[in-house]
């Protein structure tokens, strides 16, 4: 177990530079996900940690220790691979213990490592299997157990369960969680899956072009996103946003959209008047009411079984709403909407969280 | 009545002949050229093993039973040609494999004018392989060839002389050239196989703790075990076949040093005409081929099934 930090990192191919100048600090024992579109930089970031790609600029400490040229044995790190790595002509128990076999550890010590490892992971029954004779959730159960029989200083998960379905994801997904409250091992994990994130970690670290948008807890980032891309990442269905123009009048603002139409807003300090902004709100805080003060045309409903995803125009403005109300399966050409307040988010010109 | 009753029972007869034949019907013309170009040749060629066929001597043609085995299990030079075959296919596959691999292994890696050196590794290969051994028989020859200076300078040799007319090395001069010959079949073929090995069990592998030689053992070699089985199959039985290179560079001298059992049977069917003879011959080495490739088969079958 170790805290994890990270200054400065930068990271170019070639003349290509794909992250640029991250800083993240890691405490020990915590499980920080690394989320973000493909392309993000999230899993480069996470392999320069596990030492399979240089580092162009920057410092990453494992411990207190500076680790940027040490090979990826010396780290003392473990790493699940999306496609799992398992080495296809050695038995399952053979996997495990090829870490600790190459360390010359003791074979008592091997055994007992690798049978605990099984225990917690139930893949007792499976031990003598080759990899190619399991299905994809014990492939993943076992590169896990890999992970674990080392007693690392840290786990790196690439994208551990994008290979496979989704019914199976859930329950690994539970069953990662499970691991980590039982050994407390500092976890960083990568995915472009926000439910994953949302729900596995203690902070979000979302990062879209190689560089870091906003780093919280999982609430942290739903409540109040710092930036657009943030707002539209996080949730699902994504966020509603209305670009116009910011203006204050006497003690209450307005929004005035592109077409002429203007929607109340809470009065910021952080924005001047006239200035362009973004204003977001979640489609699950949409409220609907028969006295609501804005006209909703209904184009689309998309029943969810679990709630409905209602898809609206304002104005011409496309918006969804999030409802758990049955009625609105058959809503009528439209219904009215409120925007609650302290439910809308402004976002500046530059996309930033305005306050 | 009868007439119309007759075709109504003729008729499913016929019918049903014409359905159970129509399977054997599609598929007759492939069959029967593969018959006709495969199987009647090689059971002509073996059933000249047991006749008495001489080019030069009209009366032949007779049944002669297994004389010409009989023949052949007393004939020094045949059994003497058997060795070199084993001597000139080991040598020869064992150094093209080796090499070969060293170079897959080293174009595996990327570096800059990978392509251009991918493309140059093949040329050895489309080189014809009897201007490849007048090469070759050039290159040894010192007078017009710069190898034998050579290697006498580097006290190889005790003296520039060529050594394809010394009995003791000639056969190495037939290897060289062959070795030269045969790298790119195993360079391509192995490094098509190397490409294939996913990359991220080697990055799982040196964050588990190997090092360049552990990973090459534990992962390079059982991912390559299939393929090298069955090169090795391939270019053995290939090369213990191949006379080209021998005829052309040395014509199986100096006094047979480096005659093996294919040169031998083409010496015994054009030189001496002999076609009885030079069946036989072919036919034990048919025979032992064939054992050989079942072994391969049969290795090949439990390490991709251990696999």
């Amino acid at each position: 177990m170790a805290s994890i930090d990270i200054q400065d990192i930068r990271k170019s191919f070639g003349a290509f530079s794909v992250l640029h100048g991250v800083d993240l600090t890691i405490r020990d024992g915590e499980f920080i996900v690394l989320v973000g579109p493909s392309g993000c930089g999230k899993s480069t970031l996470l392999r320069m940690i596990a030492g399979l790609e240089d580092v162009t600029s920057g410092d990453i400490r494992i411990d207190g220790k500076r680790v940027n040229d040490l090979a990826p044995k010396d780290r003392d790190i473990a790493m699940v691979f999306q496609s799992y790595a398992l080495y296809p002509h050695m038995s399952v128990a053979d996997n495990m213990s090829y870490s600790l076999k190459l360390r010359r550890t003791a074979k008592e010590k091997i055994a007992s490592a690798v049978g605990g490892a099984a225990a917690k992971l139930g893949l007792d029954p499976l031990l003598e299997r080759r990899p190619r004779a399991l299905s994809g959730g014990q492939r993943q159960r076992v590169a896990m157990g890999r992970a674990i029989v080392r007693q690392p200083k840290a786990f790196l998960f690439d994208e551990p369960l994008s290979n496979l379905d989704a019914r199976l994801r859930e329950q690994m997904r539970a069953e990662i969680k499970k691991l980590h409250g039982d050994l407390h091992a500092t976890s960083i994990y990568v995915t472009h899956d926000q439910i994953e994130a949302m729900t596995l970690a203690d902070r979000i670290v979302a990062m879209h072009a190689g560089v870091v948008q906003q780093v919280g807890t999982p609430l942290d980032l739903y409540d109040r996103p710092a930036n657009l891309f943030v707002a539209g990442f996080i949730g699902s269905p994504g966020m509603n946003f209305f670009e116009g123009r910011y203006l204050v009048s006497g003690d209450h603002a307005d929004l005035r959209l592109a077409n002429g139409v203007t929607l109340p807003v809470p009065r910021r300090a952080g924005i001047e008047s006239g200035a362009t902004a973004t204003l977001g709100i979640r489609p699950e805080h949409v409220v609907l009411d028969a006295h609501g003060a804005l006209e909703a045309k209904v184009d689309l409903i998309e029943p969810t079984g679990f709630g409905i995803i209602m898809h609206v125009s304002i104005h011409d403005v496309p918006m969804k709403i999030f409802t758990l109300d049955r009625a609105m399966l058959d809503p009528g050409p439209a219904v009215r909407v409120d925007l609650p307040q302290e439910r809308l988010h402004l976002f500046g010109t530059q996309g930033q969280r305005v306050e | 009545m009868t007439l119309a009753a007759h075709p109504h029972a003729v008729r499913p007869l016929r019918k049903r002949i014409a359905d159970a034949s129509e399977p054997y019907l599609y598929s007759a013309p492939a069959l029967i050229l593969i018959i006709a170009v495969m199987l009647v040749p090689l059971v002509l060629g073996i059933s000249y093993a047991f006749r008495d066929i001489q080019l030069l001597n009209p009366l032949s043609g007779g049944f002669i039973g297994l004389d010409h085995f009989r023949a052949l299990s007393e004939d020094q030079a045949f059994f003497r040609a058997l060795r070199n075959t084993l001597w000139w296919t080991g040598a020869s596959v064992f150094l093209q494999f080796l090499f070969g691999l060293i170079l897959a292994l080293l174009l595996d890696k990327p570096f800059a004018g990978r392509g251009l050196a991918q493309a140059l590794v093949f040329l050895p290969w489309a080189v014809p392989s009897f201007l490849a051994g007048l090469n070759w028989a050039w290159l040894f020859n010192p007078v017009i060839g710069p190898l034998p200076h050579w290697m006498h300078a580097l006290g190889i040799l005790d003296a520039p002389n060529n050594i394809l007319s010394d009995p003791h090395l000639a056969m190495w001069g037939p290897i060289v050239a062959n070795v030269w010959w045969g790298i790119p079949f195993f360079a391509i073929t192995l490094l098509a196989a190397l490409q294939a090995i996913p990359r991220d069990l080697y990055e799982a592998a040196s964050i588990d703790g190997a090092g360049p030689v552990q990973r090459f053992l534990s992962i390079t070699l059982p991912f390559l075990a299939p393929t090298i089985a069955i090169t090795i199959l391939l270019r053995t039985v290939w090369i213990s076949n191949f006379a080209d290179l021998i005829v052309v560079m040395t014509n199986g001298g100096p006094a047979d040093r480096t005659q093996i059992v294919a040169s031998y049977i083409f010496t015994q069917a054009f030189r001496r005409l002999d076609f009885g003879y030079a069946s036989a011959i072919a036919l034990v080495l048919l025979v032992l081929l064939l054992a050989y490739s079942m072994l391969i088969v049969l290795l090949r079958q439990t390490l991709l099934n251990k696999g």
